[in-house]
């Protein structure tokens, strides 16, 4: 299955990804009224690495692991893999326990801002194609599979 | 081939779709003596608060048992295993013979020697679905309540109450809440919290006795002090429930011993879950971890063993726990330790970060109301990282990813796993 992959050495940490994975899971699928008025929880983390000299950072999203340890540490059954691969959360099924949190090795999921679910990335199956890597102005993140990634890698 | 499975939480169902997952083609039978399909068992709380409807309880979807064509038995009881001649021996009579055996027969609530305690009407344990129900009918705004037992089961029952009755009273023989899983300093944290809602603690005593003829009208503790109440919940703990691996003959210490494939000392009996002994990688002993989790990863793990012979070990096991009281978020695992200047990095009201750090590794966390990313510091216990190869300290700030070095964080990044 394909995933997101991020290159270290292309992020600027602009954040867009951020803006634009709040707008494709937002009720309004209105940037603006995502971003400001809706309380949506990110699906990226963006992270910093200081360097001696220079900063440099990367965007990561969910792996999608192929046995995921959110899926069995759920106490509720929220948390699933799709036939397709994908591991998705049911915000009506997630009472935001975090076991999910406590046992993600990427940290890549998260208590949601409102505080009655998690957020993580689901690869956008809603919308279609990732936003996040739709609109990343420099290449640093790319929906590969995994041949494409080893090969990028 | 015909697998049965005596149990129907996290390990019973895991194992049916790992068992599933190898031979579409086997007959499966799931023994539960409960009413209810596979359920979120640690959602009853939140069943009972009115947090969670009864059309979210369950576990899996609706259509589970019959699109995997599984036979589901309900409200039935597994009285005997005949393990010569391959047979489960039920309570309506019936024999379900099998050719693999799971025991995922979960815990019992332990039931302290309290005097004149018997099985009066008012009185409740807290471990199933039926009994969540029975306690949400049986309560009124008028209800004085007393929980025995401040660990987890009997703070989230006393969360599920709160609002909806008139007094909550928590005892407990320890000196602090949650004291197999808290610290003292994180402890005072969440006691403090619950009280501010209203709902009183009596630490270092125990119920000892009750008053009341077919319904308890007083709790008397070992103080002397007496309490009224209307409603006495019973959460001193949970026992592995291995009365049918013991009278079969299958070995059994604490909980049923199994080997690293979860199979048990017979061949073609396996078990998993809160009823079996797992090694605790951290402190090299067998303990009963009846943790969630644990469960249904074992749970996976035998059922893919009976379908196609021991590949699969069970992942390396240690307590972890995430729960959260009125809003204050605990996250914890491994080796709590006790809490000192030097394993506290952040604390203020209702927040803390506690890592307990023995020869360069993590041992144990404690986090309350802290940021996000717990798991990562699981996969450090989990993983026994160095934390001298890493690529700064983890007490000094916030943990991400960016504290492995390039190399093996890229290779985590792009992992197939």
């Amino acid at each position: 299955m394909k995933k997101i992959y991020a290159f270290e050495s292309k992020c600027l940490g602009c954040g867009l990804c951020e803006v634009h994975c709040k707008t494709a899971h937002s009720k309004s699928k209105d940037i603006i009224k995502a971003n400001k008025k809706e309380n949506i929880t990110s699906a990226i983390v963006i992270e910093e690495i200081l360097q001696p000299k220079a900063v440099s950072y990367f965007a990561l999203q969910c792996r999608h692991c192929q046995k995921p340890k959110c899926v069995k540490a759920c106490i509720s059954g929220a948390m699933y893999k799709t036939e397709d691969g994908i591991v998705k959360n049911n915000k009506d099924k997630c009472v935001a326990c975090l076991s999910c949190v406590l046992v993600c090795p990427y940290g890549a999921v998260r208590k949601s801002k409102e505080g009655k679910s998690v957020s993580k990335c689901d690869l956008c199956i809603e919308v279609g194609t990732p936003q996040c890597v739709l609109h990343c102005p420099n290449d640093a993140i790319k929906l590969l599979d995994e041949t494409e990634a080893e090969a990028l890698k | 081939m015909k697998y049965v499975i005596i149990g129907n939480s996290a390990a019973g169902i895991n194992a049916v779709d790992a068992v599933r997952s190898k031979d579409k083609k086997a007959d499966i039978t799931i023994i539960s003596n409960e009413e209810f399909p596979a359920y979120g068992r640690p959602l009853i709380s939140y069943y009972l608060s009115g947090k969670i409807k009864p059309e979210f309880m369950n576990y899996r979807d609706d259509d589970f048992y019959t699109s995997r064509n599984i036979e589901l038995l309900l409200n039935c009881e597994a009285e005997k295993l005949d393990v010569e001649n391959k047979k489960v021996i039920t309570s309506l009579g019936k024999q379900i013979s099998y050719d693999k055996l799971l025991l995922a027969t979960g815990s019992v609530p332990f039931i302290p020697p309290i005097k004149e305690l018997a099985s009066q009407d008012n009185v409740f344990t807290f471990l199933t679905y039926k009994e969540s129900r029975r306690l949400k009918e049986k309560i009124t705004k008028k209800s004085k309540v007393v929980i025995a037992g401040a660990g987890l089961i009997g703070l989230k029952a006393a969360e599920g109450l709160f609002g909806q009755v008139a007094k909550i009273t928590v005892i407990d023989l320890a000196d602090r809440v949650m004291a197999s899983v808290l610290d003292k300093t994180a402890a005072s944290l969440i006691q403090s919290r619950i009280e501010q809602n209203d709902i009183d603690f009596k630490l270092g005593v125990s119920v000892s006795e009750v008053e009341g003829g077919n319904s308890v009208s007083r709790a008397i503790l070992s103080n002397g002090e007496s309490l009224e109440c209307d409603i006495l919940i019973i959460a001193v703990g949970v026992r592995p429930n291995v009365k049918l691996a013991k009278d079969a003959g299958l070995k059994v210490a604490r909980g049923i011993v199994v080997d690293e494939f979860m199979q048990t000392s017979r061949e073609d009996i396996y078990a998993a879950g809160d009823c079996v002994e797992s090694l605790d990688m951290l402190s090299n002993e067998n303990k009963i971890l009846a943790l969630w989790p644990n469960a249904s990863q074992q749970g996976e793990t035998a059922g893919l063993n009976m379908a196609a012979g021991n590949k699969e070990k069970a992942p390396v096991a240690f307590a972890m726990n995430a729960i959260s009281f009125f809003g204050l978020q605990l996250i914890s695992a491994g080796i709590i330790g006790e809490a000192d200047k030097n394993s506290i990095f952040d604390i203020e009201a209702n927040k803390l970060r506690r890592l307990n750090i023995v020869d360069d590794r993590l041992v144990g966390y404690v986090l309350i109301n802290d940021q996000q990313r717990a798991g990562i510091y699981t996969a450090l216990i989990n993983d026994k990282t160095k934390l001298s190869t890493l690529e700064y300290d983890i007490k000094a700030k916030d943990i991400g990813l960016s504290v492995y070095p390039k190399e093996s964080r890229i290779c985590k990044i792009w992992s197939k796993d």
